[in-house]
């Protein structure tokens, strides 16, 4: 066959050259200032460890040449394995492979497998960036979702830009995954998209918002009861008040807005905050949210 | 007997009836240019109106009234109580309208016709004239000295059936002549200088002597129907499709004659020059008053010429001022409301909506030059006498000539939903107008939503027709537009953009970032995406090189190209064409891998062939 005479790496290495964002812009994953949250904190050990980590070779040119068969359950086989390794160096064949272009199940896996190295902090290649932000294009949207997770645990300032563009996805799930992904980066620039989306009910949006919320949003959620879904937002205004950095008398005033809401999400949003205070805790919002959650049941 | 024979004793019979039927035929003068001539010699223009008057058939809570609107003076004369079935005809110091007999119908039977006289000063009624059982009226023209009615008497059979025309004393009713027409097929008259035109027989005029009944001479069409007779200041008009100035060298019209007029015009237009009047239910008020060309002619002996060479159209809700013998677009004027009468005066378009907003806009510019009002009345109908008028508003008021682009805009945009064809012709026009003004409305109207797809394709092809390279950024500015769910936000038409951009050719080669951020948009449908590649081909756009590698490689194995490839060829295209060596390389890649959407394979595998063999030869050894 003809591209067997060409090369496959010669191939992938012209498709490589091909992605088109321009990468002087890209900033280091190294130098990227870590979040000051613990959970931040973590995941920089975590790269840390990752960049340490690496896979042999042999073992990495194996598994490059699978990613390349013909055999879909190998290259899928793979790619996953490549995404458990954590190792920094397993990142480059993905990423070659969705260049080159592939079928949906190899591109998923592909995906997927990048999204767990994020995880592990084992994205730092700018090329891994540029993969990503073209495939959080791409049309099939369970390919945009998986692009979109895996573009989120890239320590690259440019993401944000690409996944508060998908915040406006026409795919629910698309949205979702932005705005999670955004969440997690605490990227309190999403705030203003988060709102819009919450305003047409999407449920998508309650979470992060409830994560990236500061306390003068609060009203604004607030006053959104009667002309929204009451159950996506008591969903967000109940994450909202299990946040740690929410003053109580701000909690006090979200689990009364709370109760005012019809419907079993509001009575979920007061038992999941209920739960999440430690029992020792006895803490005014609780209290008030417990006598709340008794009204409820007495009505009902 | 030979057939020979037969045939020439055929022929003599044939011959014999033609000859038989010409003894006996009433249009033995008809055609004749000298009797025409003498004729016309004897009819006196009747002198400029001095009143500008307008008179309203009025309806609603006060029930059905006739009143006469003073325009100069901007004020209601009159006011009568009165059921109007047919048109108001206004002639000397009386006017006519047909109406129903309340006996009758109160009787329970069909309500026979009635002509009813007012005074022109106060509208009251000067007489009734019911027309008697078998009697038909086919129409009624009035000037100072009389009223012309055409009555039809309908016989047992078509033979039966006569016609004549009755002149009566317009102030006494009396009866001045009566002349017998030729035949019972005939219609409603008009008069102009004491010459009574009365068209018979479809093809035929006949022209009496308004003061004493009498035959003058007989037209013949020849090219057209003559259904309707007009009488202008500026002459007789007869015609159907277009219209003849009444002329010696008309007397037998034809179109080639000087005195035939047709405006060029678009085809929305209904090309309805006047009533028919061998159509009773065109002498009703009807839609026809609201959608129909108004027009003056200018005239030079036995030629003509529309006057100012425009034509204006009413249709409901605007009146367009056209280029008759171009049929170039002038002006467009767009009213709130429908108009349910409009003249021509010579000099301005007055015009009369239901909601009783008067008002008059300049023949030739459209400028807005008269507005007066009648508040609190349903307007159903109207007709007027005001030729010559022409008014000025005061200068604070006046208006300029509206502003075409932006009246078309309003038209395409209006939510009216009646004038599909008038829409298609508006943005025609707006993409026939020059300027980034006419640009931006085309994008505009693009961007709109509710448009008909119909609508939609014409302005897509408006817009790329005009090639506008002046206005490059607009297009971009429309392409940076993304559909986007958290704000509401749906895609511009992108196909219909990139096409307009491909028109452009190199001059639109700077609107290659928004394409290409159009083509990375998950949303960008596939012929949307085959017409960005063809366009970045068309502009030259070598930096859309590295997006277009990203297309081909994301989608080239993705199955959902499999069914249609389309986009992932234009793509390749436009690698082949804007490209080099590393492109066809990896084309050639792209062609060879298995997992690549065979389609596209097989058409990689071709064009590479055929647009460089040797290179492709020369790609593979290195």
């Amino acid at each position: 066959m003809l591209v067997r005479s060409v090369g496959t790496a010669i191939a992938l290495g012209l498709v490589l050259g091909a992605t088109s964002a321009p990468a002087a812009e890209t900033k280091p994953a190294g130098e990227a200032k870590p979040a000051k949250t613990k959970a931040a904190k973590t995941k920089t050990v975590a790269a840390s460890e990752a960049g340490k980590r690496a896979l042999p070779a042999a073992r990495l040119d194996s598994l490059r040449a699978d990613l390349a068969a013909e055999d879909d359950a190998a290259a899928i086989a793979a790619a996953t394995a490549l995404g458990a390794s954590g190792a920094a160096n397993a990142a480059e064949p993905l990423a070659e492979l969705l260049a080159a272009g592939a079928a949906a199940g190899r591109t998923e896996a592909a995906l997927d497998a990048l999204g767990k190295l994020g995880g592990a902090g084992a994205l730092t290649a700018p090329r891994v960036f540029e993969v990503l932000d073209l495939y959080a294009g791409h049309r099939a949207p369970e390919i945009r979702q998986r692009a979109v997770k895996a573009l989120g645990t890239v320590k690259d300032p440019r993401a944000t830009t690409t996944l508060l563009a998908r915040l406006g996805d026409a795919a629910p799930g698309v949205r979702a995954s932005a705005g999670d992904a955004l969440a997690a980066r605490r990227d309190r620039v999403a705030t203003v998209r988060l709102f819009a989306l919450l305003k047409k009910s999407d449920a998508g949006a309650a979470s992060p918002l409830a994560a990236l919320a500061g306390p003068d949003m609060i009203p604004q959620i607030a006053e959104l009861a009667g002309s929204v879904d009451d159950g996506v937002l008591a969903t967000t205004l109940g994450e909202y008040a299990q946040r740690g950095d929410v003053p109580d008398r701000l909690r006090l005033e979200v689990v009364r807005t709370i109760a005012k809401l019809a419907g079993a999400g509001a009575t979920t949003a007061l038992v999941e905050y209920i739960a999440s205070v430690p029992a020792k805790d006895d803490r005014p919002s609780k209290r008030e949210a417990q006598k709340l959650l008794d009204e409820r049941e007495t009505v009902r | 007997m030979s057939g020979a024979r037969a045939y020439a004793c055929l022929a003599v019979a044939v011959a014999a009836a033609a000859l038989s039927a010409c003894a006996t035929s009433p249009y033995k003068r008809a055609g004749n240019a000298g009797e025409v001539a003498t004729a016309l010699a004897r009819s006196q223009p009747r002198p400029p109106a001095a009143r500008s008057l307008a008179f309203l058939v009025l309806e609603g809570a006060a029930g059905p009234r006739v009143a006469a609107y003073d325009l100069a003076a901007s004020r209601l004369v009159w006011t009568q109580p009165g059921v109007v079935t047919t048109r108001i005809a206004v002639g000397g110091d009386i006017i006519i309208h047909g109406s129903n007999a309340p006996v009758a119908a109160a009787a329970g039977g069909p309500a026979p016709a009635v002509v009813v006289a007012r005074d022109i000063g106060n509208g009251a009624v000067l007489w009734q004239h019911a027309l008697a059982s078998g009697e038909r009226l086919a129409g009624y023209d009035i000037d100072a000295n009389a009223v012309y009615l055409v009555i039809q008497k309908v016989g047992a059979t078509q033979r039966g059936t006569t016609g004549s025309v009755v002149a009566l004393d317009p102030r006494t009713k009396a009866v001045r002549w009566q002349h017998e027409l030729p035949t019972g097929r005939v219609a409603g008259p008009a008069v102009r200088g004491g010459l009574v035109a009365v068209p018979v027989d479809s093809q035929y005029v006949i022209l009496l002597d308004g003061a004493s009944g009498s035959e003058l001479a007989q037209v013949l069409s020849t090219a057209e129907a003559a259904t309707f007779v007009r009488g202008l200041p500026e002459g007789m008009f007869y015609g159907s499709r277009g219209v003849f100035l009444l002329a010696p060298s008309t007397a037998r019209g034809s179109r080639q004659a000087p005195g035939y007029l047709l405006a060029k015009l678009p085809a929305f237009v209904r090309p309805f020059y006047w009533y028919d009047l061998y159509r009773p239910e065109q002498a009703q008020y009807s839609a026809i008053d609201r959608n129909h060309i108004l027009w003056r002619v200018a005239v030079e002996g036995d030629r003509a010429r529309f006057r100012d060479d425009t034509v204006v159209v009413h249709d409901y809700r605007f009146l367009f001022g056209f280029d008759a013998t171009s049929g170039a677009l002038r002006w467009a004027y767009s009213h709130p409301s429908d108009a349910v009468a409009s003249t021509d005066t010579g000099s301005v378009i007055a015009f009369v909506s239901s909601d009783g907003d008067i008002g008059a806009v300049d023949r030739v510019t459209g400028a807005r030059r008269y507005q007066a009002r009648l508040p609190g009345d349903v307007v159903r109908a109207a007709t007027f006498d005001a030729d010559g008028f022409s008014p000025t508003l005061p200068a604070a008021e006046a208006g300029a000539a509206p502003d075409v682009v932006a009246t078309l805009g309003a038209i395409v945009a209006d939510p009216d939903k009646r004038f599909p064809d008038l829409k298609l012709f508006a943005i025609d026009e707006i993409g026939r107008q020059p300027g980034r003004e006419a640009t931006g409305k085309l994008l505009e109207i693009l961007g709109g939503r509710g448009l008909p797809p119909l609508a939609v394709q014409k302005t897509s092809e408006a817009l790329a027709a005009r090639r506008d390279t002046q206005s490059a950024d607009l297009l971009a500015a429309a392409l940076r537009v993304h559909a986007d769910y958290a704000e509401g936000r749906t895609a511009p038409p992108i196909d219909f953009l990139a096409r307009a951009v491909a028109a452009l050719g190199p001059s639109g080669r700077s609107v290659w970032p928004e394409l290409v951020a159009q083509l990375r948009q998950p949303e960008t449908p596939t012929p949307a995406a085959a017409q960005i590649a063809r366009a970045l081909i068309a502009t030259g756009a070598e930096e859309a090189i590295p997006a277009l590698r990203d297309f081909l490689t994301m989608y080239r194995a993705d199955p959902a190209h499999d069914a249609d490839p389309s986009a992932l060829i234009a793509v390749t295209e436009a690698l082949l064409k804007l490209g080099g060596a590393g492109d066809r390389r990896l084309l050639l890649f792209v062609a060879e891998e298995p997992h690549t959407v065979a389609p596209l394979r097989a058409h990689l595998v071709r064009a590479l062939g055929e647009t460089d063999p040797g290179a492709v030869r020369t790609a593979t050894r290195d």
